[in-house]
């Protein structure tokens, strides 16, 4: 949305939450470079950069894949959702910082490539507690760099949100990767077990909250509904649906929200253009459909984003009988304007 | 083993050597001929689209030749 692309589609609270992001990771830093001169003073400045970033990098790595699934279960959590890209360009660039100081004291020393030294200064692949763990976050790094380098609308747009999608899905493979250059270097360096504590902490939330919300969200997808002799889904009683926001159904294998505004219903396709935010998760806020992950917006009555922007989503037909709500499950075309019924 | 890791590395440096050079000819000039958000974004927005564009060159350069010549 928007006639020419801006280097950050800035609003005041992302720049609230940036100044969190940069003054969280300094506390961080300087927190850890205290605890380490208090506990361990002989650790030498390098080792100490490492190690600082390193950590750091993965624990906002925890937190950006912790933020998904808690803002599905939590609405309040939102917020921190919207600015996910800016802490995953913020992670990338600790993990650079970490990356690159591990390449300036482990490899620089002899006179071939550093990359070619990461990879080939240890050749022992076979082993497990001598395994060239670098190489794991070599690869992990590249494809952080991949998100990150890749984090602006511009490339949703003309890489296809499907190619996006896939591209930033591969953060699970870098987790796998990063946990696996942790652990199997923990063999090698004596990495404190603190380290090695809040990392599999850190593995059992995420992975526990990923499994909660794939089973909330799973009995949305299994609701079952009467069909009526024209093939209309009976869904829910009005009183069910909160003003000015939306209850969401699966319908013939798609999400639709059911808006509730003015004393009228509304049914749009509830995944958004922009993202593939949940809709049906969202608000009316100036008569608009409001995406709740970037504030994109669509006119209820025919899922159309208002002019000058063009964004469109399917729109569907609703019928009410006493309190209940029917819906038709054959969709229209994105954009079509359908009359709203009144309750 | 060695002729692996020696194939890997040529191949990321030609990738990464090729988008480096296709890159500046794209953010200039090709961006706008696919994407007409672009013609009026300004340098910087361009420059910070140069990491990206190194990175997923292939997918964009089949955009580039499927889109049309605009006037
Ligand atoms: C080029 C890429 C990388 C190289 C060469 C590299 C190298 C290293 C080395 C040498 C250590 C041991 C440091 C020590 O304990 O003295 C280490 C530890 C670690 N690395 Fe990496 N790394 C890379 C990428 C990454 C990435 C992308 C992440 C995470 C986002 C990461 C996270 C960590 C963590 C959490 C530790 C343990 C730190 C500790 O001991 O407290 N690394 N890495
Ligand atoms: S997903 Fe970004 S605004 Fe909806």
């Amino acid at each position: 949305m928007g006639l020419d692309y801006k280097l950050v589609l800035w609003n005041k609270h992302k720049k609230t939450y940036d100044k969190i992001i940069a003054l969280g990771m300094l506390l961080y830093l300087v927190v850890f470079v205290a605890l380490t001169l208090a506990l361990n003073p002989e650790t030498t400045a390098e080792t100490m950069i490492i190690r600082a970033f390193g950590s750091l990098a993965i624990l906002m790595l925890h937190i950006i894949l912790v933020i998904g699934p808690l803002s599905r279960l939590n609405p309040q959590f939102l917020p921190i959702l919207y600015n996910r890209r800016h802490l995953g360009v913020s992670m990338f660039l600790a993990a650079l910082v970490h990356g690159a100081f591990s390449i300036i004291q482990f490899h620089t020393l002899g006179d071939v490539n550093p990359i070619y030294a990461i990879i080939t200064s240890n050749m022992d692949y076979g082993s497990l507690t001598n395994f060239p763990f670098q190489v794991l976050g070599f690869l992990a790094l590249l494809i952080l760099f991949y998100m990150a380098s890749t984090s602006h609308d511009f490339f949703l747009k003309n890489l296809s949100p499907k190619i996006w999608k896939g591209l930033h899905m591969m953060v699970y493979l870098a987790y796998g990767l990063i946990l696996m250059h942790v652990f199997l270097g923990a063999f090698q360096q004596e990495t404190s077990p603190f380290t090695i504590g809040i990392i599999i902490v850190g593995f059992i939330t995420v992975t526990s909250l990923h499994l909660i919300t794939a089973f909330k969200e799973s009995k949305i997808d299994k609701f079952n509904s009467e069909k009526n002799s024209e093939g209309w889904l009976e869904v829910c009683e009005v009183d069910e649906i909160p003003n000015d926001r939306a209850k969401i159904f699966t319908v013939g294998n798609e999400r639709v929200a059911i808006f509730k505004y003015e004393g009228k219903l509304s049914a749009i396709h509830n995944v958004c253009k922009h993202q593939g935010g949940p809709l049906g998760e969202g608000k009316i806020v100036d008569g608009c459909v409001t995406c709740p992950w970037h504030g994109y917006q669509y006119l209820p009555h025919n899922g159309q984003s208002p002019p000058p922007f063009t964004e469109k989503v399917a729109t569907y037909e609703l019928r009410l009988n006493g309190k209940k709500v029917y819906i038709n499950p054959n969709g229209f075309e994105e954009g079509t304007e359908v009359q709203p019924v009144t309750c | 083993m060695d002729t692996i890791i020696m194939v890997f590395l040529i191949i990321l440096v030609a990738y990464f050597s090729l988008g480096l050079l296709f890159g500046f000819y794209f953010i200039f000039l090709g961006a706008s001929k696919v994407d007409p958000l672009m013609e009026d974004s300004k340098k910087k927005v361009r420059l910070l689209l140069l990491p990206g564009v190194i990175a997923t060159w292939p997918f964009l350069i089949g955009k580039l030749f499927k889109s049309k010549p605009v006037d």
